[in-house]
């Protein structure tokens, strides 16, 4: 009887290996990792909704270029009286760049942690949406960031892939009075190459897997577990997927099909 | 019925393993998953052969000791289902069934299709001992619980430790088992003294050896236990707010 309770009570009779590690786990840790890309990817769909209703000025049927450019002009000389010149918007830049180093890096560690603890059987899977958009986030990640160079290079910097008419020297005149970047010409210019057109179409479609999935994974890293706000972050999350498809892929639509011209 | 079964053979935790192949003529439709290898052992150990090592115990869904893929899916083709539930009433005359264990790298093979599922076991033991009174039994309703916690605890708590979830993850996470824990523990005022402790070192252990949540949801399907998904938030959940608690000093 009391050899029994002594063994029972005795710690030392479980096999060391059973026991819990004594080491501190990697680092970064897998959940902090998780709540990296949650708080990263969360500005960026902040930044994309942003974006486009910028984009959207596009469609105003009342001087379209103007409105557009006057936003464009808007956006570098933001908070202008308080911090002078593009200040802000270099700001802005620097804080999208860290957002997204920090989203890439998580991203990939998970990625490799992911792919070391997956077993060697194959598996069978069911064909769930989650599937279709989770599993394929790494690649239509690289796709976007891939997107991102092409899309600066493009329409911002102007360098390599840009249309034959894109300039940035400031030929529009605002109604104010202002001279400014033709931002709506070039736009117009670079859409007008079918090949490219097509291109940002495609990307947005990515772009829209990526945010249906990632929505709904940021409810779970911030550690969402009612129902009902999941339900709604479901529903969000492909919500907001599809305004930013149809909203930016659109516009390259239109301008090809001769509805947005210069 | 007459079934083609592919059967993983493996001799120890450091064997190659390969598929062996048997044909089983007198399968009937009733008959369990389990007591389908069952008849296949009869068969090899009647021919002089080796039979085919598995796991079971209770055959009735509780003890979560049974655990192998079926055709790449944790258990057997049915969702929710242990696969000492299951039958070969799923597969149709002729079928090729392919018998694996569970896949994970956490999971290392002990023989054929016995895995090594030891590593649940160490998030538990991370999760370490609660305070309770240990002296006389306490006055009825001295610790209160609304019905709907109760209700709610029961149903993380219904976790059979099987591993299916693990098995089923395309990351092999443990997210929906731990989380299962957690929240179960979470909901009831027993522990509450080690809920931040908890969750700190259990997660920490999780970590060690199982990969991250990707929120497939493909754990919340096979489980047998019908843990729902949201099991994977309350590990984030309980993370966090245990990242909020003041830390007791050394």
């Amino acid at each position: 009887m009391s050899s029994e309770i002594q063994e029972r009570s005795d710690i030392d009779q479980i096999p060391v290996a059973a026991r819990p590690a004594t080491t501190p786990p990697p680092r970064p840790q897998t959940w902090v990792l998780k709540l990296i890309m949650a708080v990263t990817g969360s500005v960026f769909v902040l930044f994309i909704l942003f974006h486009l209703a910028g984009n959207l000025k596009v469609y105003l049927p009342d001087d379209p270029q103007g409105h557009f450019n006057e936003y464009a002009h808007w956006l570098r000389t933001l908070l202008n009286p308080l911090l002078p010149g593009s200040t802000f918007l270099w700001i802005f830049r620097a804080t999208l760049v860290a957002c997204l180093c920090l989203h890439v890096y998580s991203g990939l560690t998970l990625w490799i942690r992911a792919h070391r603890l997956r077993g060697r059987h194959a598996r069978k899977v069911h064909a769930t949406k989650h599937h279709l958009t989770g599993r394929t986030m790494l690649w239509s990640g690289l796709i976007i960031l891939s997107f991102i160079v092409f899309h600066l290079l493009d329409l911002t910097i102007g360098r390599g892939v840009e249309s034959k008419d894109f300039s940035t020297k400031a030929v529009y005149k605002l109604e104010g009075g202002e001279v400014v970047t033709d931002a709506y010409s070039n736009l117009v210019h670079s859409f007008q190459r079918p090949e490219v057109a097509i291109f940002y179409v495609v990307v947005m479609v990515v772009i829209a897997f990526h945010l249906s999935h990632g929505l709904w994974s940021v409810i779970n890293d911030f550690g969402g577990t009612a129902p009902r706000t999941r339900t709604v972050f479901l529903f969000l999350a492909d919500l907001v997927a599809l305004i930013v498809v149809i909203g930016n892929a659109s516009i390259p639509l239109a301008v090809l099909a001769g509805g947005i011209s210069v | 019925m007459r079934l083609i079964l592919e059967v993983w053979r493996q001799d120890g935790p450091d064997a190659e393993g390969s598929f062996e192949t048997h044909e089983i003529t007198d399968a009937t439709p009733e008959m369990s998953l389990l007591e389908l290898l069952d008849r296949l052992n009869h068969q090899l150990v009647e021919n002089d052969q080796d039979p085919v090592a598995f796991e079971s115990d209770c055959r009735e869904g509780i003890c979560g000791t049974c655990g192998l893929d079926v055709n790449g899916v944790p258990h057997g083709p049915e969702d929710n289902v242990p696969a000492c539930g299951q039958h070969v009433r799923s597969f149709t005359d002729g079928q090729t069934v392919r018998f694996t264990p569970f896949r994970a790298r956490s999971f290392p093979v002990v023989r054929d299709l016995i895995v090594d599922r030891t590593g649940l076991d160490r998030i538990i033991q991370a999760g370490g001992t609660i305070s309770v009174d240990a002296g006389t039994a306490p006055d009825a309703d001295t610790l209160l619980v609304t019905h709907d916690d109760a209700e709610r605890a029961l149903d993380f708590a219904a976790c059979i430790g099987c591993g299916a979830c693990v098995s089923a993850c395309p990351n092999g996470a443990a997210y929906l088992y731990t989380g299962a824990k957690l929240a179960h523990l979470a909901l009831i005022p027993h522990g509450k003294e080690e809920r931040a402790k908890r969750a700190r070192s259990m997660i920490a252990q999780m970590q060690h050896e199982f990969g991250p949540c990707s929120q497939i949801g493909e754990c919340a399907l096979a489980c047998p236990a019908e843990i729902p998904l949201l099991a994977i938030a309350a590990v984030n959940r309980e993370r966090l707010r245990a990242g909020f608690k003041w830390r007791k000093p050394n």
